[in-house]
């Protein structure tokens, strides 16, 4: 546990309670851990329990905590000691997870579980003041996680980049550093997903996870309004998010197919994505931005009300190809442009009306016929590049 | 190309047309052309006969007497007030006392534009004639059409296009059998430009053209199929048209409006009832106006193809 990064007190805190159990049932049977998330509330349970060679118990906010699930699991190892002698520790870990009717009841048995328990139980929470952990509070004990600060987070990245053989540029890791503001384990997985079997990291390196943060943003935002309850909420999504709109466009735009399987829904749905094309077109003709919350509308707001058929499971978000092949094909169009404009100038056409109508049947006597292609490529005036182009 | 390379040079080896090329002739007699549109369908040698024209009035040297512009490539209000001022107001040297703007795609031009235009029509005159070419004169404003004599190109007919193959095909050495004319006719229409652009493309195969190889070459310059397209939507796979969709504007850049004519013509053709016939065509209509006004063009055609698998699905379930 001395490994964890910062929060000396805490640490101390929760080895001391922990061994007081070798004295007796001490009067408060839960420590509850709080703090922003990434701080070493887990791991430093989980480090000390394999110190203290302890059996760890341990459930997150993935596992249902209905009264049945939390007492299948914990009631028994609340009370009864473990076949190996060794000491059980119970961690309920990840409590905000908890909502209110999924887990129903979970939360008055875990009260219970900790009021009667024979073996120590930890709790973990980013917010131990939420008023549900009201009543919960008075049998736990507090253990407050601070953040650390990104000098000490910056140190524990460069602890580990030299053990794992990995050089760093200084500005990498303080870039990633300030990033997470605090979250260790955010810090810790960024540097594994940039730098794991490599042996070095520079700051390009660490500024594609910018580009990953949007997209986790976008994520969010998405599931705000796709599963939005109600057309409000789903417009509201899109406010407070910090996203690139037309970026968001694109992604609802991309998505509501694989979304929406009823046919006349899905046709309601894309047409309130062509609406907010209209608005976002009139506001690129009018330059008049005030007309940007009818693009919002429509494309929020519009999508949800439009959507209640929807199905049990759930399907993964799709990156809006789109966009990858607009930007292939922009050095594409450029280069038909160009070669437009040459032919236009001989064939008495405009250079878009050469692309569009020409430039096909020439691909295909460039690919097809070697002597033809030499007399077009001079006649036309085309270089090298060009040429290559056609004969794709 | 060979559309060049066997553009007649002169009013007198241009092929059929007969009317228009008897007006023009008496231009070149008077020594005195007026404005003029040339209006018509693509392919049916507008460019031609202005060029024809300019040819025979200024003789070999014309290129210095004349300016070609295409409002595509040069659509606004500042092209035509700098670069046509500056033609217009110098005067020509020699016997004919005017030079000659021929303005293509001159429907494509911004009312405002043409607004200008026909300002500088107004005040040049005297040193400057203009030959505007448009596909619909209804698009060219009112105050221009009245300034200039109007001339209407048709579809060439059939036995003039198919003489017009046998001369290419006899000066290139080729074989083409008759099947492979009746390919070349029916995918040409009556564009005399993509029929000779298609019987270049059936050429570069090198064997004898027939209907295969000249289905095989078109094929291959236009993989895009719009009916597919819709028929795939009636069917209820939206994400499989949506992406031929793609394919046809990114990859193959064919513009909006291409695309929206040709589902306009194929949608009266599709078999569904009358009643989504006539939804359809208000969906088509409602679209066609916002490419119009600027929409983005895949956004928009998206949202008729959902309307497409709407109606396919409602037809299935015998509504």
């Amino acid at each position: 546990m001395s490994e964890v990064v910062d929060n000396e007190d805490a640490k101390k805190a929760i080895l001391q309670w922990v061994q007081s159990w070798d004295r007796g049932v001490p009067k408060k049977r839960a420590l509850f851990l709080y703090g922003p998330p990434g701080t070493g509330k887990t791991v430093s349970v989980e480090t000390l329990a394999s110190d203290l060679d302890m059996e760890l118990v341990q459930s997150n906010a993935s596992d249902y905590r209905t009264a049945e699930a939390v007492e299948r699991f914990a009631g028994r190892a609340s009370q009864y000691s473990t076949l190996s002698g060794k000491r059980r520790l119970i961690l309920f870990d990840e409590l905000d997870g908890i909502t209110g009717t999924a887990d129903r009841g979970g939360l008055a048995v875990i009260s219970d579980i900790t009021k009667k328990a024979r073996s120590p139980i930890v709790l973990t929470a980013n917010n131990a003041f939420d008023p549900r952990f009201s009543s919960l509070r008075n049998c736990c004990q507090l253990v407050e996680f601070k953040k650390p600060t990104r000098t000490e987070v910056e140190r524990h990245l460069r602890k580990i980049c030299s053990r794992e053989g990995i050089e760093a540029e200084d500005a990498a890791l303080k870039l990633m550093a300030e990033r997470t503001s605090g979250d260790v384990r955010s810090a810790v997985n960024d540097l594994q997903a940039l730098a794991q079997g490599k042996t070095s990291l520079t700051y390009d390196d660490a500024s594609w996870l910018a580009v990953r943060d949007r997209t986790d943003v976008i994520f969010n935002v998405l599931r705000g309004i796709f599963y939005a309850k109600d057309s409000l909420t789903a417009r509201s999504t899109a406010d407070m998010a910090d996203v690139d709109l037309e970026m968001l466009f694109e992604w609802i735009y991309e998505n509501v197919p694989y979304q929406v399987k009823d046919p006349k829904e899905l046709a309601a749905e894309m047409g309130m994505i062509a609406l907010a094309d209209v608005y976002r077109a009139r506001i690129g003709q009018t330059q008049n931005w005030r007309l940007m919350r009818y693009f919002v509308d429509f494309m929020t707001a519009g999508v949800a009300a439009s959507w209640s058929k929807r199905s049990a499971g759930w399907v993964p978000f799709k990156f809006p190809t789109r966009i990858t092949t607009m930007s292939m094909s922009r050095a594409d169009r450029a280069m038909r442009l160009v070669i437009g404009t040459r032919i236009g100038r001989k064939c008495h056409m405009s250079a878009a009306q050469a692309a569009r109508e020409v430039i096909p049947y020439l691909r295909v006597i460039f690919q097809n016929n070697l002597d033809m292609r030499n007399g077009l490529a001079q006649w036309l005036d085309l270089d090298q590049e060009m040429t290559e182009y056609l004969a794709r | 190309m060979w559309t060049e390379k066997y553009r007649p040079r002169s009013l007198d080896h241009i092929v059929d047309q007969e009317e228009i090329v008897n007006r023009l002739k008496s231009f070149v007699k008077a020594r005195n052309v007026p404005h003029c549109i040339f209006a018509g369908p693509p392919g049916t040698g507008k460019t031609t006969a202005a060029l024809c024209l300019a040819h025979d009035l200024y003789g070999e040297g014309y290129r210095e007497h004349i300016m070609e512009l295409n409002a595509s490539d040069e659509r606004g209000i500042n092209v035509v007030r700098e670069t046509v001022k500056t033609f217009a107001r110098t005067r020509s040297i020699g016997e004919v006392t005017f030079k000659t703007l021929i303005l293509d795609e001159a429907d494509n031009m911004t009312s405002d534009a043409q607004q200008a235009l026909r300002r500088t029509m107004e005040r040049y005159t005297e040193t400057a004639r203009f030959i505007l070419i448009a596909n619909y004169s209804g698009k060219i404003i009112e105050p221009i059409q009245s300034r200039c004599a109007p001339f209407r190109f048709t579809y060439l007919p059939r036995e003039a296009i198919i003489e017009r193959i046998k001369v290419i095909s006899q000066k290139e050495s080729l074989k083409v059998l008759d099947d492979g004319v009746e390919a070349i006719l029916e995918i040409g229409g009556g564009d005399l430009r993509r029929t000779t652009n298609i019987l270049q493309t059936a050429a570069s195969v090198g064997k004898p053209i027939d209907a295969e190889t000249v289905y095989s070459v078109v094929g291959r310059a236009n993989p895009y199929d719009i009916r597919e397209m819709m028929l795939t939507a009636l069917k209820g796979d939206f994400v499989g048209a949506r992406q031929k969709l793609r394919d046809m504007i990114l990859k193959y850049g064919l513009a909006g409006s291409d695309i929206i004519g040709q589902i306009h013509s194929e949608a009266f053709r599709l078999n569904v009832p009358d009643k989504w016939k006539v939804k359809l065509a208000d969906t088509i209509g409602e679209i066609d106006f916002r490419l119009i006004q600027g929409s983005n063009e895949e956004i928009q055609l998206s949202a008729l193809l959902a309307k497409l698998v709407e109606a396919g699905s409602e037809i299935t379930r015998g509504q």
